[in-house]
């Protein structure tokens, strides 16, 4: 990437560049700049309206900011499982009709997405949309779909989506279900869990962490420590003596990447023999390998998808590890079942209209094919739009690879005991 | 019981020689030039990431990496000053905070637009490795880091109390207008200082990253306990400065610790606002040194 970088710019210095030369081609470039505006205006033109035989769906995910390197991975995998659609016929029902995927980068921002999504939605005549990954900017998307009465499926977590929604569609686990699966994973551990666990103290920490330990006492898991934390600190050493102080032998984290990294090194620095579950979001990317390397072998997590569950996630993965280069992540992965749900559903619609799209999402029943990729194998959607089936795997770091250990009849490997 | 207060008290310690090298780096600014220079710790996220690159790309250790980061940040901190804070030299300070200020945002943006948001690590032998002595343990990678701190702080100390530009650095921080008298070259003095300062920055770089993530934000969350400890220590007071930084760690660190994870900050600014309230020109009690 470096050595393109030069090359450009080397390139550019050769260049003898018309706009900056005086006098003779100040015409030339009023001519170009003319041209290129003129360009760009009726060049949008054609992208309105109903192509014969296209399918517009829309996509929504933040490609640039700070959610980039994730939004990135979902868009690849959108337009992996939209040709997976069309190269096996489109959909038949529209005489074969090709699905038409418009991708609109919401920059990882709350107030873009609002724009965003409504640009997309009165620029395009869309009979569906997906997005956007982050809980914060789907809640506003979905708001938007809902008003303009097009459907939004959505594989993010939180339970707010299912409330007051009618065209919003949610087909893997919740967040609530997430704790639950959590705290059930460290009985795995020790037949006494004694669980620490540590949380940043913005609205994300906070509420997940009350979830752990309001459920707690139902499951039958000890809670010895739970301490929020200020996020993006420098040092993690004094957050992990206290843990090491309050004898726990499992260590929740509610946290973002950075943090995270600090806090399994420190603790294996510090020596401490303790199970580390680092929860979703972005524990389960093939990123956080990247960052952490060895150390986070054998690190349990939580997902709402994940790669090695069945033979056609198995096949999606493989063709998506050779297109990227990384294995098929939880979000990237539910959104391909998710494209193939509104495929399934245009199908049974017959149409291109968004209200009998979300008419047919509703009665969606599926228990096989790419569109039942999802833990249990299993999507109906109930009056909520939650998916009656919709449960969480555990997860565990084993080989650079990301393992389903949780529960029984979701594990493909045996948990290692670190 | 006791145990828990050394570990706790030897971890401040450690990562407050990091604050040190950051807040030296702003207090010689402010002591020489009486700029405030809120880019600082922009300048610890490029030494951050010419690090990283050196040790991705060239296999180069990031401790190692200190004698191109330091030279490189030196010459960037003489540009800075020449061509930059030279021209808002006056007796108006807006322009000056609103130059620094300005440079903080560009140099930010300009690292999320060319190396995105991402945290970038770099994994050493010695990044997870610890020494354990007697029930406490001492992490490999901050020890050399405090160490190699302290040594530049020592070094620049030697320099400005031994050699002339040192001296004449100390002169113009007492009284520029005399200085210039005595035949000081005010904006020579001045691209040293800041020279020295931005080279601070990029050893901090250098030394964090065996241990800690580099993103764009990174300068953020050192640059703010350094200030603190600018102000602590005295404005301009580099061993104030040097000291303060070692005595926050350790407060952060005992307040983590003993009143809760989310109130390391808040002890340090408690400290900071009682020293004030007593001691108005900081622990240095506003002899510039």
């Amino acid at each position: 990437m470096k050595k393109d970088h030069r090359q450009s710019v080397l390139g550019n210095q050769g260049d003898t560049n018309p706009m900056l030369s005086r006098r003779p081609s100040r015409r030339k470039f009023l001519l170009k700049a003319t041209g290129a505006v003129a360009a760009g205006a009726f060049g949008a033109v054609p992208l309105r309206g109903w192509a014969a035989d296209l399918v517009n769906i829309g996509a929504l995910y933040p490609t640039t900011g700070s959610m980039a390197q994730i939004g990135v991975g979902c868009v690849a995998a959108a337009k992996l499982a939209v040709e997976m659609v069309n190269e096996a016929g489109g959909i038949k029902s529209l005489g074969g009709a090709k699905l038409n995927l418009i991708i609109s980068d919401v920059q990882s921002d709350t107030t873009v997405t609002r724009t965003e999504t409504d640009r997309l939605i009165s620029g395009n005549k869309l009979s569906a949309i997906h997005g956007c990954f982050a809980s914060a900017l789907t809640l506003i998307a979905s708001e938007v779909a809902e008003r303009a009465k097009v459907p939004l499926i959505t594989g993010s977590s939180s339970d707010q989506l299912n409330k007051g929604r009618t065209y919003t569609f949610t087909p893997f686990a919740r967040a609530s279900q997430f704790a639950q699966a959590q705290l059930q994973m460290s009985k795995l551990v020790s037949d006494k869990p004694k669980v620490a666990v540590i949380f940043e103290n913005t609205a994300f920490g906070t509420s997940t962490s009350n979830g752990l330990k309001e459920l707690a006492p139902a499951e039958g898991v000890e809670i010895v420590m739970f301490e929020p934390y200020s996020a993006g600190f420098t040092d993690a050493s004094p957050l992990i003596n206290k843990v090491k102080s309050s004898g726990a032998n499992a260590l929740f984290s509610v946290s973002y990447l950075n943090d995270l990294i600090l806090i399994v090194r420190t603790v294996k620095q510090v020596g401490l023999d303790i199970a580390i579950n680092g929860g979703s979001g972005g524990f389960v990317i093939p990123d956080f390998y990247k960052n952490v390397g060895k150390l986070a072998e054998g690190l349990q997590g939580v997902a709402h998808w994940n790669h090695d569950m069945d033979a056609d996630a198995q096949k999606v993965n493989a063709e998506y590890q050779k297109r990227t280069g990384y294995f098929l992540f939880e979000y990237a992965g539910g959104l391909v079942a998710q494209t193939f749900m509104i495929a399934d559903a245009l199908e049974r619609a017959a149409s291109t209209d968004p209200q009998k799209v979300r008419q047919a999402l509703s009665t969606l029943d599926v228990s096989s094919g790419y569109a039942a990729m999802a833990p249990g194998g299993k999507v109906k959607f109930g009056p909520d739009g939650k998916n009656v089936y919709g449960r969480p795997i555990g997860v565990q770091w084993q080989h650079g690879d990301l393992a389903s250990v949780f529960p029984k009849e979701d594990a493909r490997a045996p948990l290692l005991k670190t | 019981m006791l145990e828990t207060v050394v570990q706790a008290v030897i971890n401040g310690l450690l990562i407050g020689g990091i604050y040190a090298l950051v807040s030296i780096g702003v207090t010689l600014i402010f002591g020489v030039v009486k700029i405030v220079n809120f880019a600082q710790g922009e300048f610890v996220m490029i030494g951050m990431y010419i690090s990283f690159f050196l040790a991705t790309q060239f296999g180069i250790d990031p401790i190692a990496s200190l004698f191109v980061t330091m030279p490189a940040l030196f010459v960037i901190g003489v540009l800075v000053q020449h061509f930059l804070i030279r021209r808002v030299l006056g007796p108006n300070d807006m322009p000056q905070i609103f130059l620094t200020f300005a440079l903080s945002l560009l140099l930010l943006n300009l690292a999320l637009m060319l190396f995105t948001a991402n945290y970038r690590t770099v994994h050493t032998s010695y990044s997870d490795a610890a020494i354990h002595v007697s029930g406490l343990y001492i992490p490999v990678a901050k020890l050399i880091a405090f160490v190699v701190a302290m040594v530049l702080s020592g070094l620049l100390w030697v320099f400005l109390h031994t050699t002339d530009l040192g001296k004449a650095m100390r002169a113009a921080a007492q009284n520029r207008d005399v200085a210039t008298l005595m035949g000081i070259n005010p904006n020579r003095v001045f691209c040293v200082a800041v020279g020295i300062a931005l080279a601070l920055a990029g050893a901090a770089g250098s030394l964090l990253m065996p241990f800690y993530s580099a993103y764009p934000f990174v300068g953020q969350v050192f640059v703010l306990m350094a200030f603190v400890a600018v102000v602590l220590g005295t404005l301009g007071n580099v061993v104030g400065a040097l000291i303060a930084s070692l005595m926050m760690g350790i407060a952060e660190s005992l307040g983590i610790q003993y009143v809760g994870a989310d109130s390391g900050q808040i002890v340090v600014f408690a400290m900071l606002l009682l020293t004030l309230a007593f001691k108005p020109n900081g622990l240095g009690g506003g002899r510039v040194r």
